[in-house]
Parts: structure tokens; sequence; C-alpha cells
């Protein structure tokens, strides 16, 4: 204690440095550092940012929402909107609403993001196992990763809120305490909120581990994180609605809505700030709290069990991966794929390429997420039509029914497109080096017919038949025919360079035009799912309105052709980027 | 006592080997016809000088059972201090559960694992300190530098820190990976994992060694580096267990043997006593006699036949 008064910095120097050689210390940065890195079974496929990018990533929604803010807070422009003074506890609910909302769905599908890499596995149990260290150590030290991960995951997602949001709103108003007052509120529930987004994920994924096998665990996860996204999305999207939905909402109906997390903990805050003595505002705060006990004490008592289930027993249990697949006898997609694969190296290249991104779980997490964010933006425009009747009603289909396949289209061709350029087993791609000839190389009919099976071979006769359901045949066949049309084209757009066997080659590098290609892919987006769907709607109305579609398409296959033709034969070689994985074999 | 370890490696590469460093002790054996395992007909000592030390570690009646399944039954020998005890066996005979067994990770159904003639489940901790594993596979962190992987394994086992620098900083150079110790692991070739997992093993100057297929992946000089380092850490008297399918190196670095074979002992005793009470010249054709059940040739004709009708 002496020593300490003495020199306090010397003394906790060498108390961390005393600290960082011990065994906790040691695991508690291995498995911080794996949580970044990947799992044992990752491969080349698994996208490893580094904790920088990540970070980074995590704060800029916040940061940006945060800066929007002061152009509605701001006093001058309030001034000069005429708008007078306000109660910053009131007036803000609607965003604070929405700033919980981000807290959770950010941190929630950080955790989503790293899933897999949560628990042990069997490179921990054969690395740290045969080491002089207690079995306890490991668990204490791999929860308190956890924990520790959860800490940094809602601290960075809401650095930039914690600071800016009550500067916009209390900023300019002269009293102090009332900004620190506002300002701790907010830092501390969206800290909870985030907080219980993280736990909530984990503790899921912990009640599974626990629940099925490791195989079976496997199988079903991709399927729950697409749930969990899904719901994260739903999550995201209450914000528009919900608030003004509060309004209405009576004592008596508290705990209907007090099961939306964001509602439960828009309570909490109204009791940190001092405003929880409403019956309402009191229910919602008990809600918050017990459901951020329930995913706190769900999160260490799953782990614990499924530590002691699975990970002790790994060398039990065979290395056998993921369950044995079973071999379809039937697949209805067999006559279409013998129609359209005519040569042997699409047929192989075909087979090798939709497996890989049905089956690689990297690869299927980037086609997910873009099919989530189809999904919700279609129900977004469905739900942006003035009534549910006027969608299936009227001589022709409305441009929001008519978007829904046009958006789904598109995000799962994006998908699909995105997922091309992430590499699996690059050392495995020799087989391609070997057998294919780089100056006639069928990369992009290969990569074309995957796009439109893929994407067509189930969305056309969805929309076929939901079409057929309302508006007869007639109006099917064209609607059908002109998103079939309009597909092939955008197939053709993203395809426009493209030269390589997908996952084939390392990650493309970062070229001074990739901003301005995420640009081109956002109009294309509007384009294609706002417009042509308006023109349909105008073009359905007459017999022959159809018929506008063949210039259009005619005009965008042409360029292509034409932008193809001079092209320099170097710039139409397969690729494959040569990097060895191993600079030393 | 771990200054003269790294003066021992520097001098492994100079070693030369010599059967006769090799240690003679009493064995016993069984036999097995091609149908299946008979029961183990022991054989008494032949006279051989006995170890001078009790044995350092001792597999007692070790089974393990999967389920209802069977892995390997009534597995008991003994390791003596400078003693290389072969472990061999097709795929599948129970090799790797003997291993897991040995070193802790899993608890056998019957049976126990004496190590100074204590139960190693009594204090693993303890026993684990003087344990050095090389497991069958190089499951390595990808994303860890070979220099900080070994840093952290150093300090998982607790070596004092200004030593524990010393001693990786050495075995790197001369595993020869000190150029590349501040690259990740993932770009590692398996050979230079394998390395890696070696120093590992070897950095706490443990009393046994057991030594899951150490050479795969490494080139011939490695190879050859090992094969002396096994010898020459036995005849300073650590015990190793080689656990491997290599039947030339096992041949050749082993002072004893087992033969295991659907999850059995089937033959047991210095190798070339193996050797010459089955009259082969060779373990391979040992091996070929005592486990395989397929006639090689035949199989070979099989396979040209199908490739090349």
């Amino acid at each position: 204690m002496q020593r300490m008064m003495q020199n306090p910095k010397r003394f906790f120097r060498q108390r961390w440095e005393a600290f960082s050689q011990t065994p906790f210390y040691c695991l508690l940065r291995l498995f911080f550092g794996r949580m970044f890195h990947g799992h044992a079974d990752s491969d080349a496929g698994d996208l490893d940012l580094g904790i920088g990018v990540i970070v980074v990533l995590l704060a800029m929604p916040g940061m940006l929402v945060s800066l929007l803010m002061f152009e509605k807070y701001g006093s001058l422009i309030r001034f000069l909107r005429g708008a007078g003074p306000y109660d910053p506890f009131s007036a803000t609910i609607p965003d604070e609403y929405f700033f919980l909302v981000l807290s959770m769905a950010v941190s929630g599908a950080a955790a989503l993001w790293r899933w897999d890499s949560i628990f042990l596995d069997r490179r921990d149990f054969t690395n740290l196992v045969p080491q002089p260290i207690r079995l306890r150590s490991i668990f204490l030290a791999s929860l308190s990763a956890i924990f520790a991960l959860v800490a940094l995951l809602t601290i960075v997602v809401n650095a930039a809120s914690m600071v800016l949001y009550p500067l916009a709103v209390v900023g300019s108003q002269p009293s102090l305490s009332l900004l620190l007052r506002f300002a701790m509120g907010h830092a501390v529930v969206m800290l909870l909120a985030g907080a219980f987004g993280s736990l909530a994920v984990f503790a899921v994924a912990g009640v599974l581990m626990t629940l099925f096998p490791a195989a079976a665990f496997r199988r079903v996860s991709l399927l729950v994180r697409f749930t969990l996204a899904l719901l994260l999305l739903v999550l995201l999207g209450t914000s528009w609605a919900v608030p003004d939905w509060l309004k209405q909402l009576s004592v008596a109906n508290a705990h209907r809505v007090a099961v939306l997390p964001p509602v439960s903990f828009l309570g909490l805050l109204r009791t940190v700030w001092g405003r929880g003595g409403e019956p309402f505002v009191a229910a919602m705060t008990k809600a918050g709290a017990t459901a951020l006990g329930a995913a706190f004490f769900t999160t260490i008592l799953a782990y614990a069990v499924s530590f002691r289930r699975s990970f002790v027993r790994i060398p039990e249990t065979p290395d056998a991966g993921p369950l044995p697949r079973i071999p379809a006898s039937f697949s209805p997609l067999a006559p279409l794929r013998e129609a359209v694969l005519r040569t042997p190296s699409q047929r192989a290249c075909y087979h090798f390429v939709a497996r890989t991104l049905l089956r690689s779980d990297g690869h299927l997490q980037v086609l997910s997420g873009f099919l989530a964010l189809g999904l919700v933006a279609s129900a977004a425009t469905l739900n942006s039509a003035p009534t549910l009747h006027s969608l299936v009603h009227g001589s022709s289909p409305p441009a929001e029914f008519l978007s829904v396949p046009f958006i789904l289209v598109y995000c799962v061709s994006v998908g699909i497109r995105f997922a091309f350029e992430i590499p699996s087993q690059l050392p495995a791609n020799w087989i391609f080096r070997f057998w294919l000839d780089r100056e006639r190389h069928e990369a992009r009919p290969i990569a074309r017919r995957v796009l439109l099976l893929l994407s067509l071979s189930w969305l056309a006769p969805v929309c076929f038949l939901a079409t057929l359901a309302f508006w007869g045949w007639i109006v099917a066949l064209r609607h059908t025919a002109i998103l079939i049309l309009c597909t092939v084209a955008l197939v053709e757009v993203f395809l426009v360079k493209f030269r390589k066997i997908p996952f084939t080659c390392p990650y493309p590098s970062f070229k001074s035009y990739s901003g301005l290609i995420v640009v081109a892919y956002l109009f294309g987006y509007v384009f294609f799912t706002y417009y042509l769907p308006q023109m349909e709607n105008w073009s359905l109305s007459g017999p022959w309105g159809i018929l506008w579609f063949a210039p259009l398409l005619g005009i965008v296959l042409s360029a292509i052709h034409f932008y193809r033709k001079q092209m320099l034969d170097m710039d139409k070689e397969l690729v494959f980027e040569d990097v060895s994985a191993s600079g030393f074999e | 006592m771990k200054d003269a370890l790294l003066k021992f490696l520097s001098g492994v590469f100079s070693f030369y080997y010599s059967e006769a460093a090799l240690f003679r002790v009493s064995f016993s054996w069984n036999l097995t016809s091609a149908s299946g395992v008979k029961p183990m007909i022991r054989y008494p000592a032949w006279g051989l000088p006995r170890p001078e030390r009790g044995p350092v570690l001792e597999a007692r009646g070790l089974s393990k059972f999967y389920g209802s399944v069977l892995a390997v039954r009534d597995i008991s020998f003994s390791l003596h201090p400078g003693h290389v005890l072969g472990y061999l066996g097709p795929n599948g005979s129970g090799k790797s559960t003997t291993v897991k067994m040995l070193t802790g990770l899993l608890e056998p159904s019957d049976g126990q694992v004496v190590f100074d003639g204590q139960d190693i489940h009594k204090n693993l901790i303890a026993y684990r300190k003087r344990l050095g594993y090389v497991p069958e596979e190089a499951n390595l962190y990808s994303y860890l530098t070979g220099q900080e992987y070994l840093d952290m394994v150093a300090t998982l086992r607790a070596m004092p820190k200004r030593h524990k620098n010393r001693t990786i900083s050495s075995l790197l150079q001369l595993f020869s990976l000190w150029p590349h110790r501040h690259v990740t692991m993932g770009s590692y070739s398996k050979g230079m994992r394998q390395r890696i997992l070696l120093i590992a093993a070897l950095m706490d100057n443990p009393d046994v060694l057991v030594l899951d297929e150490p050479l795969s992946g490494l080139d011939v000089t490695t190879v050859l580096v090992i094969k002396n380092l096994i010898q020459t850490l036995s005849a300073r008297g650590k015990s190793v267990f080689y656990c491997s399918h290599i039947l030339e190196v096992v041949e050749k670095v082993c002072s004893h043997l087992i033969i295991l074979r659907k999850g059995q002992v089937i033959a047991q005793g210095t190798t070339d006593e193996v050797r010459e009470h089955m009259g082969k010249s060779s373990l391979e054709g040992v091996f070929l006699h005592l486990v395989e059940d397929r006639d090689v040739v035949q199989m070979t004709q099989d396979i040209v036949s199908v490739v090349s009708p």
C-alpha cells in the first residue's frame, strides 16, 4: 500500500506486468482474439477484417444518425423553422427508440457475425487442455472473453451517440445539469440495450449448443442465424411505426408492447431520467430489467452447460464435421440443369459453384444476409401501399405488388455476385488451373447460369402463381416474362467484366473506383426495384405496353455486347490472380 | 537444467545413431491369426537386463467404450526412463484413444494410467507439467505468429519469463523457424506447423514425451533430426511414447514395440524380439503378418483391373 502511494504508476505497471504473465490473462487474450479471427473450421471464406476495421464499421451507424440529429435539434435550424422550446425528455422519444433499436440491432448483428467463434472448439481443446491448466480456468477465461466482447461491442456501437446525440439535443440549452442528466441516462440505457442485444444472441447460441449435438448444431445454426438476422431487421423496421403507436396505448395494454425489447428499455430510460412515475413506464421498466437479467443468466447457464456437455467431451466425439448429406434421388431442377448446362466444363463448374454457395457457411451467410434484406425491403414496400386491399384488387397489379419479385431478384443476385468474390479453399483451385483453357474458358456462362438458376428457378414460379391467383393468366404471364427478361439483363450487367471461376481467386484488391461501384449498385437498386415496376405497371394497362420493354432490353444487351467486343483479349482471359496460400511451401 | 536442454538440442544435430544405446527389457507378446484376435500368450522374460528404475508411466488394463462401442480393451504396458515405446496399428485400431487416455484428455472406462506410481487423474496438472505432447493434427491458431503461440504455451506452462524467451528464441533458430517467427501460422506449411508443435512439446523439458505421428509433413533433414533427437532424449533418460504408422521410422527409433489390432495388443516386446519371433526380416513383414487381413498383391491387381480393365 505504501509503495502504491509512493509511485502509483510504477506500482500498477508492475501489477499489470505480473498479471499479463498469468495463464488466465494469456487465455483471456487468446479467446478474445479468436472471436475476431474466426474459428477452427473457418476457411478462406471467412471475412477476417481485424479488430480496427470491425470497430469502425460498428461505430459508423451511431455516428451518422447522431450527426443527422444536429439537423433536427440544432437551435439555428429550429429558429429558422419557427419551432419553439421543447422538453428534451418527451420530444426525443421517437429518436431514443430508434437509438435503442439501433444499439440492439448492431450489437446483435455483430454477435451473430461471430456466432461460430463464441464457443470453444476442437482446436482449443487440442492446444489448451494438454497444458497444465485447469478446465475451470479455461471456462472462466472464455466466459470473461464473451463478456469483454459484449462490453466492447456495446461501447463501440454507442460511443458516438453517447457524445454527439446529447450535444445535439440539449447542447444549446444553458443548463449543464440538464445536459449531464440527459447524457448519463442516454448512455446507461443505450449500453444496457446493446448488452442485451449481444447477450440475447449469445444466450440463443448457448441454448442451441446445449440442446443439440455438435453436428446437428451446425446444421440448424445457419437457419437460426438467418431467423435472428431477420428479427433484428424487423426490429429496426419497428422504429418507423412503434413511437406513434406508443402514444395511443393505455396502461392496461402496456404488457402487450413491453414484449418488444426496445419498448421496455424505453421505459428503463424514462425511469433513469426520473420520469418513471407512470404505471405504464413502471411496467416497461420492470420488463426491461427482467429481460436483461434473463439474457445475462441464460448466457452464463447455457454456456456452462454447453462447456461441460460439448467442450469437455470433445475427445469422445469423432471429428466428423457436419451431418452426412443424404443424396437427393430426385431434384426438380435436374431437367432444367440438363437443358442449360451444355458442356462438360459448364456442368462440372456449375455443380462446384452451386454446392460451395449453398454449403459453405461464409458464402451462405452472405447470401442469407442479402435475402433477409430483400425480404424486409419487400415487406416495407408492401406496407407502403395505401391499403392491403389495394394490393390485390384493381384492373392491374399496383407497383408495390409488382416490385416485390424485382427486389428479391436484385438482392439475391447481388448476394450471389458478392459471394462469388469470397474465396473458398484457394489451394484447391489447382484443379481448375489444370483443366481449364485460360483463353477459351466459360467463366461467364457458368456464372450466368448459376445466377439465373438460383434466382429465377424459384422466384419466377412464385411470381407467376401469386399473380395468377389475383389477376389471371395474361397478367401473370406478362409479369413473369418481364421479370425474366429484366433479370437476364441485370445478370449481364453484373457479369460484364467477369472472367473467373467463382470462389477460386483471392479477395479483389481495393481500387480507387470501389466506392463508385457501391454507389452504382445503390442506383441500380432504385432503378430496378422502383422505376422498372412503375414502368411495368404502366405497360400492363394496355395490351401492347409490354413491347416497350423490348427496345430497352435490346439497348442494354447491345451496349454490353459492344463493350465486351472492344475489350482486349488479355482482359478476357481466365484469371486466378495467383497468390499462394502458403508462402513457404 | 533448461540450459542443458538447449545445449543438448544443439548437439543433437551431430548425434550419431547407435543401436547399442538402446535398453533391452523383458517382454510379453501375443499372436494372432488372420481371422481374428487370439487370447494372449505371455512369454516369460528371456533373461534380458531389467531396467534400473521403475516405470515412469504405466497403463494398467486400459479399456475405453464410446457408448457401446469398444475402442480399446485391456491395454497394459509400462514405459521406463530411457525407453522409446513404439505404438503401431492400422487405422481405427485404438492408437489415438490410447494416446488421449495417456495424456489425460480422455478418462478410461476401465483401468488407469499411472505416472510415478500415482493415478494421473489425481493430479492432472502436475502430470501435464511433466508431459510433452505432439498431437496427431497440427490444428493451430492460424492468426497467431509462431512466436506468439509458443509464448502462449510457455505462459500456460508457467515457465519463468526470462527463461521462456531465451528457450523459445533458441529453439526457433534450431528448428529453422527464426526468420518466420513473426509470420502468422495460417501461412505456415505443414512441416513448419509440425515443428512448432515439436518446440511446444520440448521447451519445458518434459520427462515424458507423447508423440502422435510427429514426423508428418516434415522434410528429410528435419525427420533425421527428430529421429536422432528421440534417440538422444532416451539416452538421457527421457521416456518417449511414439505413436506412428511409418514402420521404417519406428523400426529405427523405438526400443520397444506394441502392435495393436481392433483395440487389443497383439504383439509387445523389444523391436528385435518381435522381429525375430515372427521370423521376419523387417517390421513391415511383421506388421503385415499380424495386422493386415487383406492380400496386398491381390488388392493391387484389383485396383489395376478397375483403372485399366
